[in-house]
């Protein structure tokens, strides 16, 4: 596998260190026991798997460094609002435990019951979040990867300071999960994954998730659900080597990368700042 | 089939060469389903074909091959030229112990210059009969086959047809980067094995179970759509726990 891409700072440097001087582990860290000591209250639509959580300013910074949500732009006010995507809010509800989520009609959910809600929303629920809090536990930083035709993307660190390496394809097998349509399983999905995955400079992940039980109906089965990974790459003969991108005679698209770019560029310098100040932080409060 | 430049020390481009526009002889001998090479011009013999009891043998593969460079002419029982149109039928018929598939495989990493030989078949055995230790991977068939050796390719072929009925994918060629210094005495570990990949991409257990047999050597697998052959790695891998 090949290492990190790390993105460069100004002065040319990359933000291999800052990200070292900032682990994934301490900001989630950061990040659950802020959340616990307030315990905010997500609204998760009726009918579909997003929901939407109100925190203070310094809870949205921990948010934005943590990777967790879309912040939703507003005129301000005491709370900022971000959008959590289903493996995003079950992720903070269940493995966190540090937020609780309710209905419109403000009736709190158990963690059973939201399963049971986000299930009904999407057949492919189990084997997603299986996969997103196996990457998450890890503490790889997760995001939806559907942009890139593939069901999540994996960064090292924060997107601002490094390109993720995996674009992640979630090929559910076994009992229950088996009879779904899985992906992969005709060369034209798999070689289509590749190129996609390829044409954007990553590595395909493929998680392969499979459960010897017939019960899905509650989250307990996760722990019965095992993750395999599998890398899937193009070998060039001609260059002896291992390539993430075919050797094809056209320009790969550059659009979707920079349209991307575009729309967050604005928030990075303010996440490079909040990390160099955490950084700071840090490091204040191991001397004294 | 697109085939790009080759590499710059392609061994195969300077052992053609050194042929000198004068092909080399073989006689097929429908038994062992191989040819006997009569005179062998130029180096091409160091990285292809099986030496036995002194004598070199090529299958169907680097039959086509060479033949197809005007490396090799081949001959029949009264030394009549097999013509390329025959060759072809022998391979495509698959009766000989490659496939048209494995045939493109073979040529498009023989033409970069790799060292492409078939899997469990030694390079090289003595003329006594006791099997010369070689490299190759272990496998069972081994010791058998050691014992078989008079009847030369025909038990190889014997090897490919269970293969084509064993559930699962298994190895066809053993591959060795480009190396002008290859012995087939000493042949060493292959970089990677090659296994023919079908109608569909391999399930987690076709794959666990080829891993299982192969333990420590890099497999690789090769996947045709209509001459584009595409080379691919299905790398067991775990992911690092981040800090």
């Amino acid at each position: 596998m090949s290492g990190p891409r790390w993105k460069k700072a100004k002065d040319g440097k990359d933000f291999s260190a800052l990200a070292a001087a900032s682990p994934m582990s301490s900001i989630v860290a950061e990040l659950q026991s802020s959340l616990k000591r307030s315990r905010p209250v997500a609204t998760i639509s009726s009918h579909g798997e997003d929901a939407i959580l109100g925190v203070s300013p310094h809870q949205a910074i921990l948010l934005n460094q943590a990777a967790f949500g879309r912040f939703v732009e507003n005129a301000g006010g005491e709370k900022q609002w971000f959008q959590l995507g289903a493996e995003e809010v079950f992720y903070l509800c269940h493995a966190l435990k540090c937020v609780v989520v309710e209905l419109e009609s403000g009736k709190q959910m158990s963690e059973g019951e939201l399963w049971d809600h986000l299930c009904s929303a999407s057949e492919s629920f189990p084997e997603m979040y299986k996969a997103y809090s196996h990457l998450r536990s890890k503490n790889w930083v997760v995001r939806s990867g559907l942009q890139y035709g593939t069901d999540f993307i994996a960064y090292r660190h924060h997107p601002a300071l490094v390109h993720s390496e995996f674009a992640v394809v979630v090929v559910p097998e076994g009992a229950e999960l088996g009879g779904r349509c899985g992906r992969l399983k005709v060369w034209s999905d798999l070689l289509c994954a590749l190129r996609a995955s390829g044409s954007v400079a990553k590595t395909l992940l493929v998680l392969t998730i499979s459960s010897s039980i017939c019960e899905l109906g509650s989250p307990d089965c996760l722990e019965q659900l095992f993750v395999h990974e599998r890398t899937i790459t193009r070998w060039i003969a001609q260059q002896c080597r291992e390539q993430r991108c075919e050797p094809c005679r056209v320009e790969p698209s550059k659009e979707e990368e920079g349209h991307t770019r575009e729309t967050v560029v604005l928030n990075y310098w303010g996440v490079i700042l909040g990390f160099t100040v955490l950084s700071t932080l840090l490091v204040y409060k191991l001397r004294f | 089939m697109i085939i790009d430049q080759p590499s710059q020390d392609s061994l195969q481009e300077s052992q053609l060469s050194s042929c000198g526009n004068v092909a080399s002889r073989a006689r097929w001998v429908e038994d062992a389903g191989e040819a006997e090479v009569l005179d062998s011009k130029g180096k091409l013999w160091l990285t292809t074909g099986v030496t036995r009891g002194g004598k070199l043998y090529y299958n169907v593969e680097e039959i086509g091959f060479l033949a197809e460079r005007g490396a090799l002419v081949l001959l029949d029982d009264e030394d009549e030229t097999i013509g390329l149109e025959e060759i072809y039928k022998k391979i495509a018929g698959g009766n000989y112990g490659c496939s048209w598939d494995a045939f493109q495989a073979y040529k498009h990493l023989k033409v970069l210059g790799y060292i492409v030989g078939r899997y469990g078949v030694p390079w090289t055995v003595k003329h006594s009969g006791t099997c010369e230790v070689t490299d190759s991977p272990k496998s069972m068939a081994d010791t058998e086959r050691c014992s078989d050796r008079a009847n030369g390719a025909c038990n190889d072929i014997t090897k490919f047809l269970k293969q084509m009925h064993i559930d699962g994918i298994y190895p066809s060629f053993e591959v060795h980067l480009p190396n002008s210094k290859f012995k087939k005495s000493c042949p060493g570990v292959p970089t990677f094995l090659l296994c023919l990949l079908r109608d569909k991409p391999p399930s987690r257990d076709e794959l666990e179970t080829v891993e299982n047999k192969f333990e420590g050597i890099p497999l690789k697998f090769c996947q045709f759509d209509n001459g584009r052959i595409s080379f691919l790695s299905f790398d067991n891998v775990t992911l690092p726990s981040l800090p």
